[in-house]
C-alpha cells in the first residue's frame, strides 16, 4: 500500500471569533494518495474550501494532525507552511488567479521562481508543461487573450511545473462550460495518473463523477461518503472521521 | 532573469498614470533636497572664497575672529613679532571692512573694502579681466567685479567714484569674485583700504604666514600661538572650517536648508508609500496567489522593493537631468546651487533609501495577506 501524499487525521477547525465563531471541520480525517483522481463533493458551507485549505498547508487545524508525505506538519508557522506548498503542492483555483501582466510561460515559470528555480532550465520546464496542457504555442500569450478554458490550462501547467506530490483543485471547472469543463478534468485525470502525485478536485458539478477513482462527500463538516472506483458514483452516508 | 523585476515592473506600469504621478513626486521631491544640498555646498564654498584664494598658510587674526569679514583688528607689532619666529618667511597684512561707495551720478552703495599691499600679495584680486594687479598701484585705484557695475554705477576701466570722501577710479575689472551677502568687494592697495574704512596706520586685520621652504606649518603655528599674545593662528582650513561653520550654522542658514532637504525627504516618501500601497492594495490577489503557491515571505518582499527601486532610479535620472539644468541655470548668481559627483551618489543613496523606507506600508500590508484569500476571490 502506498503512503499517502498527504494525510489529515481527526482534524477539527474552528473559524471565526467571539459569537460568530463556527466549527467549519469536525474531526475530518482523510488520505489523500498517489495516482488517484478525488472528487471532495457537497453543499455551500460544508466545509470543503476549510478542506482544502488544510490540506494545501494554508491553514492550520485547531485540532487534529496533518502529515504531508509522511511528515507532521504541527508547530510550522507560516513560513515552513508557505515552503511545504511550494515543495508539495500545487494549486488550480476556480478563477484561475494568473497574473495578467505575465505571459502564459511567466506565470507557469512563476511557480518554479518561488522556489528559486530561475535559471535557462526553469523556462525548459515551464514550456514543457504548457506543451503537456496542449499550450505550447500559446506560451507569449497574455491571459486576457486566451480563453477561460485556455486560462486553466495554464493555471493546470503552473500547479504541475514543480512536480507536487499534490494538485489541489477548487471548482476548476465552475467557470468553464461544459466543453471546455470536460477537457480540464481529462486532463486532471491524466495528471493523476502518476502514481506519485495525488489529485483532490472539489466540484459541485455531478457530471464530472465519471473522471473520479474516489469521491468524498462532506457535509456540515463531517465526511458522509468515501467511495471508490465504480461505487464512487453511489451515494453514501457515513460518520464523521472515515478514514482510507 | 528572476521574475521579481519583470514582475514589479508590470505591476507599476500596469497604471501608467499613477506611475508618472509617482515619479513626478519623486523628481520634485529630489529636485527639493538637491536644491537645499546644492545650495549648502555652494554656500559653504562662496563664504569661504576669500580664504581659498588667499595665499596663506596660516593666518593670525584677533581672537574669536568668526569668518572672514568680521573687521576687529590686529596691531602692527604682532606681524613684526610673528616675522622674528623661526620658520615664518613673510606675514602680509590685509585690511578689511564695509565702506560706502559713493556714485558719480548721484547715490549710495555698501561695499567691502579688501585691502592687501601689492608687493607682499597676501589677498589681491584674481580672475581679472581688464586691466592688471600693478595698475591698483595708481593713487585712487581699486578692483571691482563685473557683475557689480550695474549697483556700483560704473561701466567699466575709467569709472569713477568716491569712498569716504575720496576719488577712487576702477583700474582692474574681475570676473566672478560674488558675495553672498550681495555687498560687492572693491580690492585696492593696503594703505587705500585703511583710509575706506578707517583703520589705523598701524592696524589690520590678518596677518597671512607664508612659512619657510622646508618649514613644518604645524609647528610654526605651535610656536606663532606660544609667542603671539591675543590671537589665534589658523591654519587655511581651519579658518574655512570656522568661517563655514559660522555663516551655516551660527546664522541659521544651514539648518533651515537641511530642513529644506528633510522636508524633501519626507513629502518623497510620502508620495512613494502611498503609491506603493495602493498599488500593493491593488494587486493583494497576485500577492495573495504569490502566497497560495508558497512563495516566501521574502520573495513578495522584494517584488514591492523592487518597485520601489525601480520608481527610485527613474526618478532619480529625470531629477539628476533636471538638477544639472538648475545648477547651470545658477552657476553665475551670488549663490550658485553646486553639484558635484560626491553629492550625486549622495542624492542617489538617499533617493533608494527613501523609495525604500516608502516599501514598508506596502511590506506591512502584504505581511497580513491571508492566502485562503484566493478561494472566496
Amino acid at each position: 500500500m502506498t503512503e499517502p501524499v498527504i494525510e489529515i487525521v481527526d482534524v477539527v477547525k474552528w473559524l471565526g471569533k467571539g459569537a460568530a465563531q463556527v466549527q467549519a471541520l469536525k474531526g475530518v480525517s482523510l488520505a489523500l494518495k498517489g495516482g488517484e483522481l478525488t472528487l471532495l463533493m457537497g453543499p455551500s458551507g460544508s466545509g470543503k474550501t476549510t478542506l482544502l485549505s488544510i490540506l494545501g498547508c494554508m491553514l492550520t487545524p485547531t485540532h487534529g494532525t496533518v502529515r504531508m508525505r509522511g511528515r507532521s506538519t504541527e508547530g510550522a508557522g507560516p513560513e515552513a507552511l508557505a515552503k511545504l506548498r511550494r515543495e508539495h503542492v500545487g494549486f488550480v483555483f476556480q478563477s484561475y488567479h494568473l497574473f495578467p501582466t505575465l505571459t502564459a510561460s511567466d506565470n507557469v515559470r512563476l511557480a518554479l521562481d518561488v522556489r528559486g528555480e530561475n535559471s535557462a532550465r526553469a523556462v525548459g520546464k515551464a514550456s514543457d508543461a504548457l506543451a503537456m496542457v496542449g499550450l505550447a504555442h500559446k506560451r507569449d500569450a497574455f491571459p486576457l487573450e486566451l480563453s477561460g478554458g485556455e486560462q486553466q490550462r495554464v493555471a493546470i501547467a503552473r500547479a504541475i511545473v514543480g512536480q507536487p506530490s499534490a494538485v489541489l483543485a477548487d471548482e476548476p471547472t465552475a467557470a468553464l462550460d461544459g466543453e471546455n469543463g470536460n477537457a480540464i478534468m481529462a486532463l486532471l485525470a491524466e495528471i493523476a495518473k502518476d502514481s506519485s502525485r495525488g489529485v483532490l478536485v472539489v466540484a459541485h458539478d455531478a457530471r464530472i463523477l465519471r473522471f473520479a477513482d474516489r469521491v468524498v462527500h462532506i457535509e456540515d463538516g463531517c465526511i458522509v461518503g468515501d467511495r471508490r472506483g465504480d461505487a464512487a458514483l453511489e451515494n453514501d452516508q457515513s460518520d464523521c472521521a472515515i478514514s482510507s | 532573469m528572476s521574475l521579481i523585476y519583470r514582475l514589479a515592473s508590470r505591476n507599476l506600469l500596469h497604471d501608467r498614470l499613477r506611475f508618472i504621478a509617482t515619479v513626478i513626486g519623486i523628481v520634485f521631491s529630489i529636485l527639493l533636497v538637491t536644491v537645499q544640498l546644492g545650495l549648502y555646498l555652494g554656500f559653504g564654498r562662496i563664504v569661504t572664497t576669500m580664504i581659498d584664494h588667499a595665499s596663506a598658510d596660516l593666518w593670525i587674526m584677533p581672537p574669536g575672529t568668526k569668518c572672514f569679514e568680521d573687521p576687529s583688528t590686529l596691531d602692527e607689532r604682532t606681524r613684526f613679532q610673528a616675522l622674528s619666529i623661526n620658520g615664518v618667511a613673510q606675514a602680509a597684512p590685509v585690511v578689511i571692512g564695509y565702506a560706502e561707495w559713493r556714485i558719480a551720478a548721484g547715490g549710495t552703495f555698501p561695499v567691502f573694502i579688501v585691502g592687501s599691499d601689492l608687493r607682499e600679495g597676501g589677498l589681491l584680486p584674481w580672475n581679472l579681466v581688464e586691466g592688471s594687479l600693478e595698475a591698483l598701484a595708481i593713487p585712487g585705484a581699486v578692483a571691482v567685479d563685473r557683475s557689480y557695475f550695474d549697483r556700483l554705477g560704473v561701466e567699466g576701466i575709467g569709472a569713477n567714484a568716491e569712498i569716504r570722501g575720496q576719488k577712487v577710479e576702477v583700474r582692474a575689472v574681475t570676473s566672478g569674485i560674488r558675495s553672498f551677502t550681495t555687498t560687492p568687494y572693491v580690492f585696492t592697495t593696503l594703505d587705500r583700504a585703511r583710509a575706506f574704512t578707517g583703520t589705523a596706520a598701524n592696524k589690520a586685520t590678518y596677518f597671512l604666514v607664508r612659512v619657510a621652504p622646508g618649514a613644518d606649518v604645524e609647528s610654526v603655528r605651535h610656536r606663532l600661538m606660544a609667542n603671539l599674545s591675543d590671537v589665534d593662528v589658523l591654519t587655511a582650513a581651519e579658518f574655512r572650517d570656522r568661517s563655514r561653520s559660522f555663516w551655516l550654522f551660527g546664522t541659521g542658514a544651514g539648518f533651515a536648508l537641511f530642513a529644506g532637504a528633510l522636508l524633501g525627504m519626507i513629502v518623497g516618501t510620502v508620495i512613494v508609500a502611498q503609491t506603493l500601497y495602493s498599488s500593493t492594495k491593488d494587486h493583494i490577489n497576485e500577492f495573495a496567489t504569490l502566497r497560495a503557491i508558497g512563495s516566501s515571505g521574502i520573495y513578495i518582499h522584494k517584488v514591492i522593493i523592487c518597485q520601489a527601486l525601480i520608481s527610485a532610479v527613474i526618478g532619480f535620472c529625470l531629477a539628476a537631468g533636471i538638477g544639472l539644468l538648475v545648477v547651470a541655470a545658477t552657476a553665475d548668481t551670488a549663490l550658485p546651487i553646486v553639484m558635484t559627483p560626491a553629492l550625486t551618489l549622495v542624492l542617489l543613496f538617499l533617493t533608494l533609501v527613501m523609495c525604500v523606507i516608502s516599501a514598508v506600508a506596502a511590506i506591512l500590508q502584504v505581511m497580513r495577506i491571508d492566502p485562503v484569500m484566493v478561494f472566496t476571490r
